[in-house]
């Protein structure tokens, strides 16, 4: 089931408040088909909430949104082509962790379940704990289960959200082995990033997120030529 | 798969994913069950009603046992979305969200109608009065259907909240008390032998109250998730 072949994604004059404070502010910003742009931001900058937005679990208070030739953002259709990472795993700590994604694998619908299950559990290194409850996990193992659960329906948009945040360095430089891989031709990836730099060999763009708008969007190619960026980048080491 | 084939299936995949979470955990129904019957015998022994009496207050005894139980099931329901933030996990799903709503308010359903065949023949031995009557069952289905579909409506409300556990029972309870009256007096005329054609209007009422529930769930629930 495919709503639109293409992955771009176009947002215009998004708002978002909470409690009457603007925490995007007309933010407008276009994904390119097969991109895979990094989000970057100060604490507080709006970086989940746009990606909780573009995940649909949050509603924003004006503005559009258009993913491929669909302008019907809240079309639920629409999520079968889309992965997301948060901040918290999604899953339930009674159930282990090959019957979380199973849940997971039907709810979208996978015909060949079991196969796509053992193969993101292989993809991420889970195999040998799959049958363990998820409460026995560590950060780390949730985390790439997390990943596991975005990727199982092969999405053509992933969206993650400091995917980095409390993993250990060995774990991390799994994870940066896995972003490695996930790109490809025809998936567009925004990730949200507090120290991207890691990240930045593998970007395509860099978006800066500043006072709720995009004050920055270009080319990884063309970084060079912004002073500003780089300076927030060099802080950020 | 057709799209009403797809939404009873995705209803199905989270009232099956709920009764598998608490088969492995046993967090909920043993403790509802435990609630419940601890009502019983409080009442039972605090009161000390001479049989006569009992026989008329054994429907609201039930009924009050049977809401206290049914809003730990609705807690423990909600924490377990909450928990990890699996409740995004069905958000992000390719569904329409009152599926989630019809699911949860299945499973909460199933639940307490567990807790229900439980304690009717407690109920029957303690008031000497035999509470095994299908009709009764149905008005216990109706009543409770109508009670969690509420409550789970009340739980995505409160879900925000900090005081979440006790902000349920607070707006639950006032909106339920039609439902509890129903429940009661239908259940009370079923005891005392009435026939169907006297509690047509209790009911009525009652499955009023699951049209009115069951709606709102499906207009409201998916714009009260979304933050």
């Amino acid at each position: 089931m495919t709503i639109s072949c293409s992955s771009q994604i176009t947002i215009q004059g998004l708002i978002k408040r909470y409690h009457f404070r603007p925490v995007l502010d007309q933010l407008s910003l276009t994904l390119d088909d097969s991109s895979f742009c990094l989000l970057i931001g100060a604490n507080g900058a709006g970086k989940t909430t746009l990606l909780r937005i573009l995940a649909g679990l949050a509603r924003a208070d004006e503005g559009e949104i258009s993913i491929g030739a669909n302008h019907n953002f809240s079309d639920h259709l629409l999520r079968l082509n889309l992965g997301y990472v948060g901040h918290e795993p999604m899953f339930y700590n009674d159930l282990t962790a090959v019957e979380n994604l199973r849940h997971y694998a039907h709810l979208y619908l996978l015909t060949d379940a079991e196969e796509k299950i053992n193969q993101t559990l292989h993809l991420t290194g889970l195999s040998q704990y799959q049958g363990q409850p998820l409460r026995t996990f560590s950060r780390g193992m949730q985390q790439r289960l997390s990943l596991a659960r975005a990727l199982i329906h092969n999405p053509s948009i992933l969206l993650l959200d400091e995917p980095y945040t409390s993993l250990d360095p060995l774990a991390a430089k799994f994870l940066d082995n896995q972003l490695h891989g996930l790109q490809k031709p025809g998936r567009t990836i925004l990730l949200a990033a507090h120290r991207p730099q890691r990240l930045l060999p593998i970007a395509t763009h860099i978006a800066w997120l500043k006072a709720g708008k995009i004050c920055q969007h270009l080319p990884i190619e063309q970084l060079a030529e912004c002073p500003e960026l780089n300076h927030y980048l060099q802080e950020r080491v | 798969m057709k799209p009403w084939t797809r939404y009873l299936y995705m209803i199905w995949l989270i009232v099956s994913k709920d009764i598998q979470v608490e088969w492995r955990g046993k967090q909920g129904v043993p403790v509802m069950l435990v609630f419940a019957l601890l009502i019983v015998f409080l009442f039972n022994f605090a009161l000390q009603l001479s049989p006569e009496l009992q026989a008329g207050l054994a429907a609201g005894l039930l009924w009050v046992s049977l809401m206290f139980a049914s809003t730990l099931g609705l807690n423990r329901s909600i924490s377990l979305e909450v928990e990890n933030k699996a409740l995004d996990g069905l958000l992000l799903a390719p569904m329409d969200r009152s599926a989630i709503f019809f699911g949860k308010s299945l499973s909460n359903l199933f639940f307490t109608f567990m807790v229900a065949l439980v304690l009717l023949p407690v109920f029957s031995l303690l008031y000497d009065q035999n509470m095994l009557h299908l009709n009764l069952l149905l008005v216990i289905f109706l009543g409770v259907s109508a009670f969690t579909s509420l409550g789970t409506l009340l739980a995505a409300l409160s879900i925000q909240t900090r005081t979440r556990d006790v902000l349920l029972p607070v707006l639950l309870y006032p909106l339920a008390l039609p439902i509890l009256i129903a429940s009661v007096e239908a259940s009370r005329g079923i005891l005392s032998g009435q026939s169907k054609f006297e509690l047509q209007s209790w009911l009525f009422l009652l499955l009023a109250g699951n049209f009115l529930f069951y709606a709102a769930g499906i207009l409201f629930y998916g714009t009260i998730l979304e933050e």
